[in-house]
């Protein structure tokens, strides 16, 4: 007897389930100014924040077909900040009206011996980057503007490359599974910001 | 955490798990130490699932997930040996969705049940060990508070347990090990634990007897 789908159930085993609904797109390089004054005016009132985080991609090969995939990432600019360890599990298929990319989602904080203790499981890394960006708040939705960059020596990140000349944006949320009004709320704010960006749901199935 | 040193107390002739650790605690409330509030400790293992082993060609390892209800927040990941993570409680949600990789040893599951008593600087907890319905064994937790060094208050701390436990004191905890001067943390007390887990797992059972 299979299980409902995750969609569907708040809550299993006595925790709840997170989605995470997500919409992207992309600006070139030149534009990103005129992004960015957009962004302050509609989001949340807060100093700007920018970031410089370092993200690991592990994978766990069994007998099943796809490897199970982890993602670890840590802060490079901010010293103490514990390292998070986020899992993501498939796009929920279904409802085409649905606006978002909806996955099931777990994140946890972790200490700085996570790459350790993933290789001790078993994982090995697939690949990493560094993510250098800006980082806007609007109640629930976080909206993240920043440019992908190839670490060139493993494990050093001091040499990096950008991998194009535009950045990437990113609209999620992390609510309980089963709140699909969440997308329409992304939906209203993606309006907001056309046509400087186009937001949009984006199968990573397909472009594989 | 200050320095913590976790120990086996074995069950005293001709009585019960639970008349030990009245024993102990009477003891301790004659010392003075306040009761503040009971402690849990648990440990559940998981081990590499058969599929995996074939791609890498290694033994299969134990890893096992423990909780230690002073820092309820928490979740403690160890190998033996290995490196210990402290991850934050959706790591158990981590291995539910892990089930296809990690499998649970179900009748493994071990803990520790008691009170915390505190005296001066003294936080002391005496708990029952048990593995599903049986009682198997005592744990008593003594940590010193103000320091985190344990090369700096070793002798202190076991003073401090000779007088409480006699002859039952134990030696240095292997986790001090050569790193003396380095700072204690509460992966240190979850290792010390794990051990102790582990020595009460291979231990006989108490008698049937004792028990009740």
């Amino acid at each position: 007897m299979e299980a409902p789908p995750v969609t569907m159930m708040p809550v299993t085993g006595g925790t709840i389930n997170m989605m995470e609904y997500l919409l992207q797109g992309s600006v070139l390089d030149h534009s990103l100014e005129s992004l960015i004054h957009r962004l302050r005016g509609l989001c949340d009132n807060m100093e700007p924040e920018t970031f410089l985080d370092h993200e690991m991609v592990f994978l766990l090969k069994g007998q099943q077909a796809s490897p199970f995939v982890l993602r670890g990432r840590r802060s490079m600019d901010r010293t103490g900040a514990p390292w998070h360890l986020r899992y993501l599990g498939q796009p929920e298929m279904g409802d085409k009206n649905r606006h978002a990319l909806v996955r099931n989602c777990v994140d946890i904080a972790t200490s700085e011996n996570l790459t350790d203790f993933l290789m001790e499981m078993g994982f090995r890394m697939d690949h990493e980057f560094v993510a250098k960006g800006h980082l806007f708040r609007k109640g629930i939705m976080k909206i993240m503007v920043y440019k992908i960059f190839r670490i060139l020596v493993p494990g050093n990140t001091d040499s990096i490359e950008a991998l194009s000349l535009s950045y990437l944006v990113e609209l999620s949320v992390v609510a309980p599974a089963g709140q699909d009004m969440v997308s329409d709320d992304m939906r209203n704010f993606a309006e907001q910001l056309k046509p400087l960006v186009h937001l949009e749901k984006i199968d990573p199935k397909r472009l594989m | 955490m200050g320095v913590t040193c976790v120990s086996q107390m074995p069950v005293a002739e001709g009585k019960s798990v639970q008349q030990t650790v009245e024993l102990l605690t009477r003891k301790l409330e004659m010392l003075g130490a306040e009761k503040q509030g009971t402690f849990c400790v648990d440990c559940e293992t998981y081990h590499t699932a058969a599929s995996t082993l074939g791609s890498q060609g290694q033994a299969g390892k134990l890893m096992y997930v423990m909780h230690n209800s002073e820092y309820p927040l928490s979740c403690f990941a160890l190998f033996e040996n290995g490196p210990c993570l402290i991850a934050d409680t959706n790591f158990d949600v981590l291995m539910v969705k892990l089930k296809g990789f990690f499998q649970s040893a179900k009748a493994s599951k071990i803990e520790t049940r008691g009170t915390r008593y505190q005296y001066c600087d003294f936080l002391v907890k005496v708990g029952t060990v048990t593995m599903g319905p049986s009682a198997r064994g005592i744990s008593v937790e003594v940590e010193y508070g103000p320091c985190v060094v344990a090369s700096d208050c070793w002798s202190l701390l076991l003073e401090f347990l000779q007088n409480f436990l006699g002859s039952h004191t134990p030696g240095a905890p292997t986790v001090f090990g050569n790193r003396h001067d380095a700072v204690y943390g509460p992966a240190d007390t979850m290792v010390q634990y794990m051990e102790l887990f582990n020595k009460i797992r291979k231990q006989q059972q108490v008698p049937v007897a004792g028990i009740r």
